[in-house]
């Protein structure tokens, strides 16, 4: 204490002008709330404790007349090893010795602070008494607490700094440049027994420390698992693009969704969310609203089988650029094709034509040769390996949402909007036919689960329905055929 | 020392900006784009020291800033407490870089850090410690950042040798182009539109400042006209690539200052114009 007042301008204008301009040079110094100590006549400064760069960080935050009535806090014993280095500490930062170990018993261990106090002095404690490792916080030593329930009128400055532990980490001598950061959280008045204050400060500083400024970049690498893909699939008027709609909202609460509709959706949180276009949407809509005006089933053929292609196309590139965890889809494009093939074919198509056909579309086509019956059978099959796309994608878990063709129609009348060439209830109940036996097909062959729901109720208890058996299949991947 | 028109437009420039600070550090507001005119006022610092003083110590002027980017992305990202020897060797490569455009050593300045820092660093890293997991990364985020901050920023020093409207032109088109990406995010305009906003409407600017400007910056007019409509594109790809990076070291958009990501953020147009516009001239003009 004696160094308290000699030499203070000395003392003063080698802190303003040659440490603090140093420190911000050499190692850039930010402050947080510094608002927070401006109208402070007296007060503790507590901060963890990372590095010998901390109590330059924590003078650099005080004002030009509280250089001279501000104390640090250091133990005797370690600065004492160096002559040079006592004085020094000494001369700048004019501390309070205070020593390890138990205290004699009559003499009082916080007379030397209590005195300062008294004075109208400011301090600067580590609570945690010694550099920890870097970049934990060490639990506080109970002197704080016992010092604070004397004071308790006191406003303690809660203090986190980040930054030196890289700075000049315990383990390290060589001081390297890195940004630091000075948080300063709002006083305290402590009020209690001693092991609560103490408590309570730790408590401050933790949430200090793990407040946004604060916060730094871990290395570590996000799970990347490969996203699934649901399908609901229906004739037309089965209500499936606004169930799926409605069951991409409620399970993205807990995931990412990208909902592939007639628009692609992308939501989070129960929320759709503005997302960056794709070049690819845009020609799908494109040719999807085209595919939807014309007149005959021979011209809708290649608008639609390309539309299913750029759907199956933006699966791809959903997964890339947005990586959900779930993709929702209003139809999927492999089952439409397989299904479709069969309202185009005057006879029937059988399972194993059918099976067969779904895996050279999945992209397991090396099996059959050229000359496999399959090919003649669908021509298409073998122009569309022919262009490279014979590699659209199977989804995970279907969910078929059957309605009577009667209904559907009924219900197609009700959209009052121009009917599209296939919704006659004819060709309704063939389409019907052919999903139904696309779903068992993909069950037993393929191996994904598939539910059949009935359509015929109201859409919330359809949509309600589905997302029961999602939400199971999600939990344990459960295959049940409904 | 020449007291042209050129010379003293640059000094209007200098104080003007000099006065933005100013009064930005007196209101202490956060008004638009206030901390980009920090940024490009320490270039302006370089340029005008070396126009008016020396060019020797307009250089360090831009290697101290090369140093203070340095400093944050090293202090953003997770490194290994034995990492400290490599990233000293990053931080001395930045003196060794700039001694070589002082001494108009082009050959040695080209190969400075990616040949000689790029192989010491990794050396440096793996004596700091026994500790092998982790090296590939550590070397990786070392070395990269060298490569941006210093090897990248650095370029912007060269052009200063050769002339100085040149540099200068640079940093008034990428403050043209950051303004405007700025202007276009407030707006919420993103998208397609977003991006040929980007795109085309600094280029307009930049390809007129570059024209005129070009008696100063003694590009002929055509090449003027090309390096106008390059640059923006350029910047839009810094851009691109900052906000990765600033998305993974976990900067936050609304929450920048120096030292968290605000150094980055302004200097990520430069990353690839400076570099692309110094060999441009260098090939086409030198």
């Amino acid at each position: 204490m004696r160094s308290a007042s000699n030499n203070s301008l000395a003392r003063r204008l080698i802190h303003l002008l040659i440490l603090r301009p140093l420190v911000k040079l050499i190692f850039g110094v930010n402050f947080i709330g510094r608002e927070h100590t401006e109208n402070l006549d007296q007060f503790i400064i507590i901060s963890n404790h990372n590095s010998h760069l901390d109590i330059f960080l924590l003078f650099s935050l005080l004002r030009w007349d509280q250089l001279n009535t501000t104390h640090a806090v250091a133990e005797k014993t370690y600065f004492s090893r160096s002559k040079i280095v006592f004085r020094l500490v000494n001369y700048l930062f004019c501390p309070i010795w205070i020593t390890r170990g138990k205290p004699e018993l009559e003499e009082d261990p916080f007379a030397d602070l209590k005195a300062v106090i008294e004075r109208g002095h400011n301090l600067v404690i580590f609570p945690e008494g010694t550099r920890g490792r870097p970049g934990e916080l060490q639990r506080f030593k109970s002197g704080i607490g016992r010092l604070m329930v004397q004071y308790p009128q006191l406003p303690i400055v809660p203090v986190f700094l980040s930054g030196p532990e890289k700075v000049l980490p315990k383990s390290s001598s060589l001081p390297l440049p890195f940004c630091n950061l000075v948080i300063i959280g709002p006083p305290q008045l402590c009020h209690g027994q001693h092991r609560e204050i103490t408590r309570q400060l730790q408590e401050t500083i933790l949430t200090l420390s793990n407040s946004e400024p604060a916060r730094r970049h871990k290395r570590r690498i996000r799970n990347l698992s490969q996203p699934k893909s649901i399908a609901f699939i229906g004739v037309d008027g089965s209500g499936k693009s606004t169930i799926s709609r409605i069951a991409a909202a409620r399970l993205s609460l807990k995931q990412r969704v990208c909902l592939i509709s007639d628009r692609l959706e992308f939501f989070q949180n129960g929320e759709s969310l503005m997302i960056q276009p794709l070049v690819t949407e845009k020609i799908r809509e494109a040719i999807g609203s085209y595919a939807k005006k014309v007149k005959s089933l021979k011209l809708y053929k290649i608008p639609k089988l390309t539309e299913l292609l750029l759907r199956n196309n933006l699966q791809y590139q959903v997964k890339r650029w947005y990586s959900p965890d779930l993709i929702v889809m209003d139809g999927s494009p492999l089952l439409n094709m397989a299904a479709w093939a069969n309202l185009y074919r005057d006879h029937k198509l059988n399972e194993e034509t059918l099976t067969k056909a779904m895996r050279i579309l999945s992209g397991q086509g090396r099996m059959f040769t050229r000359n496999d019956p399959i090919f003649k059978q669908l021509p298409e099959l073998q122009l569309l390996q022919r262009i490279g796309q014979s590699r659209i994608a199977s989804p995970d878990a279907v969910i078929f949402i059957d309605v009577s063709p009667a209904v559907a129609n009924e219900r197609i009348l009700c959209r009052g909007e121009q009917r599209q060439v296939h919704e006659t209830e004819e060709k309704l109940s063939r389409l019907r036919e052919g999903y139904l036996k696309v779903c068992e097909v993909i069950h037993d062959a393929l191996n994904v689960p598939v539910r059949i729901v009935d359509g015929h109720g109201s859409l919330d208890e359809v949509a309600e329905e589905s997302l029961e058996y999602l939400q199971k299949w999600l939990l344990n991947g459960e295959i049940t055929i409904g | 020392m020449r007291y042209d028109l050129s010379a003293i437009t640059l000094l209007v420039v200098f104080i003007a900006l000099s006065g933005f600070n100013i009064y930005r550090m007196l209101s202490r507001g956060k008004q638009l784009w206030s901390s980009n005119l920090v940024y490009s006022w320490i270039f302006f610092l370089g340029f005008v020291v070396a126009e008016f003083y020396s060019f020797s110590v307009g250089i360090w002027v831009l290697a101290v800033l090369s140093f203070i980017a340095l400093r944050e992305y090293f202090s953003l990202i997770d490194i290994r407490l034995q990492d400290r020897w490599g990233i000293l060797g990053a931080y001395l490569s930045i003196p060794f870089m700039f001694y070589f455009i002082q001494i108009d050593w082009y050959g040695m300045f080209i190969i400075s850090i990616p040949v000689y820092a790029f192989l010491t660093a990794p050396l440096l890293v793996t004596l700091g410690g026994r500790e092998t997991a982790g090296t590939v990364f550590s070397v990786g985020a070392i070395d990269f950042g060298l490569f941006l901050f210093v090897y990248c920023i650095g370029h912007v020093g060269y052009l200063l040798l050769y002339e100085t409207w040149m540099p200068v032109l640079l940093v008034l088109s990428i403050g043209i182009c950051d303004l405007t990406t700025r202007i276009l995010h407030n707006r919420m305009i993103s998208g397609w539109l977003g991006l040929g906003g980007r795109l085309f409407i600094p280029m307009l600017f930049t390809i007129l400042l570059s024209r005129l400007l070009s008696p100063w910056t003694g590009i002929p007019s055509t090449h003027s006209v090309i390096l106008g409509a390059m640059l923006p594109i350029l910047a839009v790809m810094g851009q691109h690539t900052g906000d990765f990076l600033k998305a993974d070291l976990g900067v936050e958009e609304d929450f920048l200052f120096a030292g968290k990501g605000q150094i980055l953020d302004n200097l990520k147009s430069f990353f690839f114009t400076a570099p692309v516009m110094f060999h441009y001239i260098r090939y086409f003009l030198k």
